[in-house]
């Protein structure tokens, strides 16, 4: 049999192993997080050729069609899970239209952070805002405090309705939210692998119309982009400072 | 303390008769079919809500306001004697808060209900989020009940001087929980039609009158079936308190509808989602809210506002009316789309999203409120809470 004291004291060397284990690993992932600011600029004129050139509104161009794919998003009519939206703008009734692709903006402030109940929305130190699956009890606040309407609640078992499951992105079920994370499992991967990471969007437009980088390094494209040219920010009164820019 | 009150006796209620058994049985059904409901939604997801990804929010969430308003309402009605003087109150101060401790607990079946995945509700408790109204409001609640329990027993006891304390703390206690709950909705600067300070105020205030309007009928129908004696004129002041509320509502909602109609940004949208049919909306709001206030208005100025009749009457329709307005504070602004491009005319997909309540949706809701009376049924018979006689005590004055 094990002593009193002795249970006691491995309980405690456990939990202090544990907790400095743990302690560690975030340090070390974090401060190799923090390098990054991971930004994207969308040039609105290529997506509108785009879009235009698949018909106008209403068509599924590859960005939405790859991302689905790729982060086991179902496809269904009635709730629309896409991650990414797209509107057509008009400047008036009669002007030649604008498409605009609306996903998770990455606020720097983002309201959806603030507001959930358990902290299963939170921001990563590469400014990525990220959705944890096993702590998200689908109250859907987040949902009413996102100024872009860019969450989706899962209102039916998605598996279901998938052909191809990419086990690298989560697998959800139904009562969760989830939305765009910038391919977060893909971009880790690519990152430590070494290269030049994107997300699956980025990787799927033909028109190269979607500029994805990190703000922090000075030569990356995006930060190039935003020096030279003139870029708006959706709702920028409220000050959430997005991090996805749109290219007028 | 200079004036002493005749003792008020406390009885339970024999509840053996056949009518005691059928209301239990009637509130019982309604629970069942609540829980049948809800079983479903938790089988088959949210689909068989009528919410969808525009509209996140609908029934579940305007219930969870209104069972926490009846709650702090029935509290303060409680309160009434302990906090302030209002001595001929005291024959209510037990019930009320037994109701309130009750209501408290269907808000929070409301917002389990409501949410998509309680497997993990707990983690509300664990990952605690210092920067979510709704973070704080999982602790206010709970807290909030266990106040009211503290609260009942100390009246139990008899020990008044800690009552009085207790309820004072309680007020105080509800007012902050229903403010948070407020809070809510109010703070969220994203949707334009949700982002009002006043909503804060208005909360405490729709409270109040939300749990008159439930009290009064309550109380009527248990003296008249317990087979009680009691005055009329009790409940006459009750109704006038709960009167003054709805004016102060009204005049509240005509604030508010003026400041939304006044910024050009959001005077479009408010106008279309007040008069445009193509949501429930404005028949929720003009018939609903407006319109059942106003009549229960008309009903307190009118010669029949004396009688149990009128008294009855218009504190159902106030009860009524402040759940349309939990669904017009909820919904509407959900329904109308965020404009997320400002200065392009045209936006598509530009679609207001009506949110019709699914009869699962209905159950949920009204499962949780017979539950809330069943656990009233059952209460005034185990526990000594309503009184023997509901008359206005004369104050025997005995300075020492």
């Amino acid at each position: 049999m094990i002593s009193r004291r002795r249970f006691l004291l491995l309980t405690m060397a456990g939990a202090t192993a544990i907790a400095t284990g743990k302690a560690f690993e975030f340090k070390d992932e974090d401060g190799e997080l923090s390098k990054y600011e991971w930004g994207m600029v969308i040039d609105v004129d290529k997506c509108t050729e785009c879009v235009k050139s698949r018909g106008g509104f209403g068509a599924r161009p590859p960005c939405i069609e790859e991302c689905s794919k790729a982060n086991n998003v179902p496809p269904d009519d009635k709730y629309y899970y896409d991650l990414i939206r797209i509107y057509e703008v008009r400047e008036r009734e009669d002007a030649e239209p604008l498409y605009f692709p609306v996903m998770c903006q990455e606020c720097e402030h983002p309201g959806c952070v603030q507001v959930c109940l358990t902290k299963a929305s939170y921001k990563r130190k590469d400014g990525i805002v990220v959705v944890d699956l096993h702590r998200c009890i689908g109250c859907r606040y987040c949902m009413i405090a996102c100024p872009y309407n860019a969450r989706r609640f899962l209102f039916e078992d998605p598996k279901e309705k998938l052909k191809v499951v990419n086990p690298e992105a989560p697998v959800r079920k139904h009562g969760v939210v989830m939305k765009c994370e910038f391919c977060v499992w893909k971009i880790d991967r690519e990152r430590e692998e070494g290269k030049e990471p994107k997300p699956v969007c980025v990787e799927a437009c033909p028109y190269n119309a979607l500029t994805f980088g990190n703000l922090k390094d000075p030569n990356s494209e995006v930060s190039k982009i935003l020096r030279t040219s003139k870029v708006i920010t959706l709702r920028a009164n409220l000050g959430t400072n997005p991090k996805v820019k749109y290219k007028l | 303390m200079g004036v002493e009150v005749p003792k008020i006796d406390f009885t339970k209620i024999e509840g053996r008769s056949k009518g005691y058994y059928v209301i239990c049985l009637i509130w019982l059904i309604i629970c069942v079919i609540g829980a049948y409901a809800y079983y479903l939604i938790w089988i088959h997801g949210d689909q068989l809500t009528g919410l969808n990804n525009q509209v996140p929010w609908g029934f579940g969430i305007a219930a969870v306001c209104y069972f926490i308003g009846a709650s702090a309402g029935s509290l303060i009605v409680s309160a009434l004697s302990g906090v302030f003087e209002k001595e001929e109150f005291k024959i209510f101060s037990r019930s009320a808060a037994f109701f309130a401790a009750a209501m408290i607990v269907a808000a929070m079946g409301a917002i389990f209900t409501d949410i998509g995945n309680p497997e993990n509700s707990l983690n509300f408790l664990m990952h605690f989020n210092p920067t979510s109204i709704f973070s704080w409001n999982a602790f206010l609640y709970s807290s909030y009940f266990v106040v009211c329990v503290v609260y009942l027993l100390a009246q139990f006891e008899e020990k008044k001087f800690l009552t009085r304390c207790i309820a004072v703390f309680a007020v105080a206690w509800a007012v902050l929980v229903h403010s948070g709950t407020g809070g809510i909705i109010g703070f969220i600067y994203s949707n334009d039609f949700y982002h009002s300070p006043l909503t804060v105020p208005l909360f405490i205030i729709s409270a109040i009158a939300s749990g008159l309007g439930l009290l009064i009928p309550t109380y009527i129908l248990t003296f008249k079936w317990t087979k009680r004696e009691y005055d009329l004129d009790l409940f006459w002041t009750l109704t006038k308190i709960m009167g003054a509320m709805v004016i102060i509502l009204l005049y509240c909602f005509i604030v508010e509808g003026f400041e939304k109609g006044y910024m050009p940004s959001s005077h479009e949208a408010f106008l279309r989602m007040i008069t445009s049919p193509e949501t429930p909306v404005p028949y929720v709001y003009w018939f609903g809210q407006i319109g059942l206030m106003l009549l229960a208005l008309a009903i307190m100025l009118s010669p029949y506002r004396k009688t149990e009749k009128g008294i009855f009457v218009a504190s159902l329709l106030v009860a009524i009316a402040v759940f349309c307005e939990r669904y017009t504070l909820v919904v509407p602004g959900l329904s109308y789309p965020y404009e997320i491009f400002p200065g392009y005319e045209v936006v598509k997909p530009f679609h207001i999203v009506p949110y019709f309540p699914t009869w699962e949706e209905w159950a949920i809701v009204l499962g949780l409120l017979a539950g809330v009376y069943l656990a009233y049924c059952i209460g005034i018979k185990i526990f000594a809470i309503l009184p023997e006689k509901a008359v206005k005590v004369e104050e025997v004055s005995k300075n020492e």
